[in-house]
């Protein structure tokens, strides 16, 4: 430990000897001459990852500059997140943050949040969907909630992520939106949302909410089919499946959402030429056509509008954890 | 170097006591009796018990504390032995404020000549599996290398 | 036109042959070069094959992780470390055949039998893939979790050491596999508020450390005397592999299909395959007493295993999109990435594609004989190359390596520690391979041992209940009660090592 506090010490000391070398550079004007990092706090192959690469290309084209998509695991995303804020703020380092930023502070894991971050754009939201095996006895998500009403709490099992994951967060918040206590359907946690379809197709759980797209190879595999989604709308790819609101009148909606920022203090006008690159990789087809193929959702914010998004999220999410016994701290 | 069994069992047995007490500290999980600290413990436990084992077999023996083979005592061996490891902890230093480039040349030539390479073949080669290192790496294969003072000419 | 046909014109195309040949090449090195593994390469192949089409971006990865797997077992030999997981199960017996100038018959038997292996493993992947993920599906955490059980046990036949200090070994590895976040309550275990360490310990970075860079450290000791001179039969690689397979064929045969089996359960791959199919083979053979003495026998098992799993791995991953191992997990993401969205579907909808996929492999199981031929032969001057400048450029490639694991220097801080850790416990005669299995199951074990324990409210009979689990769970129980009757039937006999 003395070891790594030690090189950060000397880390610090390496950024503050190269920050004056920096800083002329900007006042040139001639931001950006080497290649940018984006970090992404998740594993390559991933679902951030692709869309991460996908908005590292078109940012690589506009800028003129390699754009370096570079994974930092590990930790539920603690990692990736600490690494992204701790970067230089010179705008060579920026990161694909997500939705766990507005949770994992509550849980007591970090002390992040989105406070820690320069802004500049939200590109993509998931919302969860409720996914039961293909044999399952309910062919609706009316009898199936009707059914978790009916029986004691524990009765039955959820996966899809680990404990006080966005899914399990999403089963809380549909649950309460019953009338139901949180925990009236039994969480166990998974590695994430791959396991969690094996454990539901082997038929060791009873739902997994989880984001269609993630669901979608079971459920082509005809193993698993998707109830209904928690959005305020349906998705177009999968059209066939119902909201939560126009099947049970609940009007809850949340989402694990994706967007770019970068260590807190980036200078204004690096921030704005981030901005209208940004905006302009989400209106290319190229992003359209990739993140629909994939089921994904796509959404824009601007830099204003992200940071006001977060802080609501953040807000939503901090209630929601402690109405669930989730957070600590 | 080699420790006896009873020296090594005593270390692992507050070993293993250090990491139980770390595990009182974690927080039981509501309703359950198997939380964050189960595994830990058992874990704990079963260390201690091997090196329990250890402690007893190591005082019948009666071996010495601590056995040295013979290369211990001579000096430029042992600091052979010891560039590994500080060559490590040199990269892990400087590398990040120097950049690649530089540690990894000034570290493989320290070592071709402390290992007796000669100075013909060590610059050479020095220089060129670093170039060679940094193309394959962080040019094909997008590795973030850090740039440290090369950073502008990069 | 038949999805057949077009597989060949796919997969016959200038482009994709050069992009196959460039990838074989680039695996052989990242498998010889300690440091560098086979996920790490497949991980390096994601920027590159992004803007590549379907084929070329999957032949890349396929070619690179297939020449990787066999790869790592020429260092493996050659300087007792392995080059990559896979192959750390044999590497002390490969190296022990070394020294007995063996070098030959060794590199022979693993080139043969890998090229072996992985086809059986690829024929397997395409005649049995639907079927065989028909029955990995049905796998829940009561039965991943008796599996873990089982790999664990192996660890007891894995080393002829002291059993006490093989199971420190192996308890200690398990407890690292606890250092992070906890798979029960999302609770960070041991990272004395460090955020690197919420991570957990990197696998890999621990193999660098405790395999090369301990070898290392032993290595620089002794650089200056003469080059420990191997006897060197400069002859055919060939000799002797028609006795050997007379004698293992069975071997062989067991060995590809623990393999298959290994890998086409999702979560487990080549390198336990490697393990267990080792394993296994001391447990069975007629002489277990030669195993690590450098005997074959065990090499023939273990390293036709490892290859035979790296095919079968893509059947959950093609069928289900559940990754076989760390390697198919990048898999699947490029599947998507091109648009070959993983499931009974792709059978369907891209049938070429999934044909140009099998061609490849197959492709790269032969090319595997003469690249591989050539590794070796080049390989082998690294015997004849100075010490004094083999070693520091062996550290630079398991710094860059270890670096490249975690993108940040927590990897090489790691792999230093792992290093020394791993030299202390060899002077004390504490065998590592138990340290390595822990680490790479215990995760596996606590997920599953916690989520069954959630699944059934805390009652352990439970663990019983479905057929598989109770068949796997009775087999397990039963490995150990037999086991333990033997231990203390020759408590008396066994000496500490």
């Amino acid at each position: 430990m003395t070891l790594l506090s030690r090189r950060s010490l000397l880390a610090a000391s390496g950024a503050a000897l190269t920050a004056p070398l920096a800083m002329p550079a900007l006042g040139q004007g001639n931001w950006p001459n080497r290649p940018i990092q984006l970090i992404v706090p998740w594993g390559a192959g991933g679902g951030t990852d692709a869309t991460a690469r996908i908005v590292g290309s078109l940012l690589e084209r506009d800028l003129g500059q390699p754009v370096n998509v570079v994974n930092r695991t590990g930790g539920s995303g603690v990692v990736g997140h600490s690494a992204i804020s701790t970067a230089a703020p010179d705008g060579y380092t920026i990161g694909m943050i997500t939705v766990e930023i507005t949770m994992m502070h509550w849980q007591g894991l970090t002390q992040l949040n989105p406070e820690s971050y320069t802004p500049l754009a939200l590109m993509n939201s998931d919302p969860p969907g409720v996914q039961v095996a293909s044999n399952s006895p309910y062919a609706d998500i009316k009898a199936l909630a009707d059914a978790i009403k009916a029986r004691p709490a524990g009765t039955f099992k959820a996966s899809g992520t680990g404990q006080g994951g966005i899914w399990h967060l999403a089963l809380v918040g549909w649950l309460q939106a019953m009338g139901l206590k949180g925990d009236h359907v039994r969480w166990v946690p998974s590695n994430g949302a791959a396991p969690a379809m094996q454990e539901l197709a082997a038929g060791g759980v009873d739902i997994v909410t989880c984001s269609v797209p993630e669901a979608r190879a079971m459920i082509d595999a005809g193993r698993a089919k998707s109830l209904a989604i928690m959005a305020p709308a349906r998705n177009p790819m999968f059209a066939q499946v119902p909201t939560l609101n126009e099947t049970l009148g609940i009007n809850y909606s949340v989402g694990a959402w994706r967007g770019i920022a970068a260590p807190k203090g980036l200078p204004a006008p690096i921030a704005q030429r981030y901005g209208t690159a940004l905006k302009a990789a989400y209106e290319n087809p190229q992003f359209k056509e990739f993140m629909t193929s994939r089921g994904f959702g796509t959404v824009w914010q601007d830099a204003a509008g992200f940071a006001s998004f977060m802080a609501e999220g953040d807000r939503a999410m901090g209630e929601a954890m402690r109405g669930a016994g989730l957070a600590r701290g | 170097m080699r420790m006896n069994d009873a020296l090594l069992g005593a270390l692992l047995l507050g070993f293993a006591g250090w990491v139980w007490w770390l595990t009182t500290f974690f927080p039981s999980f509501p309703g359950q009796d198997y939380g964050p600290n189960l595994f830990p413990r058992i874990l704990a436990a079963g260390i201690g018990f091997c090196a329990l084992v250890l402690l007893l077999r190591g005082l019948r023996q009666r071996a010495p504390l601590l056995v040295v083979e013979g290369w211990m005592a001579q000096p430029r061996r042992v600091v052979s032995f010891l560039l590994i490891p500080l060559a490590s902890l040199a990269y892990i230093l400087v590398s990040d404020p120097l950049g690649f480039i530089p540690t990894a040349f000034l570290l493989l030539l320290g070592l071709f000549l402390w290992f007796q390479a000669r100075p013909v073949v060590a610059l050479p080669v020095a220089a060129g599996m670093t170039l060679l290192v940094h193309w394959f790496f962080a040019g094909l294969m997008r590795v973030p290398l850090p740039r440290g003072v090369l950073d502008s000419v990069l | 036109m038949d999805p057949l046909i077009e597989a060949f014109g796919l997969v016959f195309d200038p482009f994709v042959l050069a992009v196959i040949g460039l990838s074989a090449i680039f695996g052989m090195f990242v498998g010889a070069m300690p440091g560098l593994t086979a996920t790490m390469a497949t991980a390096l192949l994601v920027p590159v094959t992004f803007f590549m089409p379907p084929v070329p971006a999957l032949g890349a990865i396929v070619t690179a992780t297939t020449m990787a797997i066999f790869a790592g077992d020429i260092p493996g030999a050659m300087l007792r470390m392995p080059g990559t997981p896979a192959s750390a199960a044999y590497a002390d017996e490969s190296y022990a055949m070394t020294q007995k100038g063996q070098l030959n018959l060794c590199m022979g038997v693993n080139l043969v039998f890998s090229v072996g292996g992985g086809l059986i493993g690829v024929a397997v992947l395409i005649a049995f893939a639907p079927l065989l993920a028909e029955v990995a599906i049905n796998f829940s955490s009561y039965e991943y979790f008796w599996l873990a059980c089982l790999g664990l046990t192996c660890a007891v036949f894995m080393s002829n050491a002291d059993p006490v200090k093989g199971f420190l070994s192996l308890f200690f590895g398990l407890l690292l596999a606890t250092v992070g976040i906890d798979p029960a309550a999302g609770f960070p275990r041991f990272t004395f508020d460090d955020v690197n360490l919420m991570g957990g310990v990197n696998f890999i970075a621990t193999m660098i450390g405790m395999f090369a860079v301990s070898e290392l450290m032993r290595g620089a000791v002794t650089f200056d005397l003469a080059t420990k001179a191997v006897p060197q039969a400069v002859g055919s690689l060939f000799r002797g592999l028609g006795e050997v397979t007379r004698r293992y064929w069975l071997n062989f045969l067991r060995g590809s299909a623990i393999g298959t089996a290994i890998g086409a359960l999702p979560g487990a791959g080549a390198d336990i395959a490697a393990w267990i199919s080792y394993a296994v083979a001391k447990r069975f053979s007629k002489q277990p007493e030669k195993f690590g003495t450098g005997e074959v026998e065990g090499i023939v098992d273990a390293t036709s295993a490892n290859n035979s799993a790296l095919g079968s791995a893509w059947i959950p991953a093609l069928v289900f999109g559940i990754p076989g191992d760390s390697i198919t997990a990048i898999v699947i993401g490029v599947l998507y990435m091109k648009g070959m969205n993983p499931g009974p579907t792709v059978f369907q909808e891209n049938p070429q594609l999934i044909y140009a996929v099998f061609l490849i492999f197959i492709l790269a199981n032969l090319i595997m004989f003469p690249l591989g031929w050539a590794a070796i032969k080049s390989a082998r001057q690294i015997l004849r190359v100075p010490r004094n400048l083999l070693l520091p450029v062996i550290l630079l490639f398991c710094l860059v390596g270890s670096f490249a694991m975690t993108n940040s220097l927590y990897g090489v801080v790691l792999m230093l520690a792992m290093g020394v850790l791993g030299w202390v416990m060899e002077e004390h005669g504490i065998p590592i391979a138990p340290l390595i299995l822990g680490l790479v199951l215990g995760e596996m074990l606590e997920q599953t041992f916690v989520q069954s324990m959630i699944k059934a409210d805390g009652a352990f009979l439970e663990f019983f209940s479905r057929p598989i689990a109770g068949s796997l769970g009775v087999f397990t129980l039963l490995i150990w009660l037999v086991m333990l009757a033997r231990g203390f039937r020759r408590a008396p006999a066994a000496a500490p090592a």
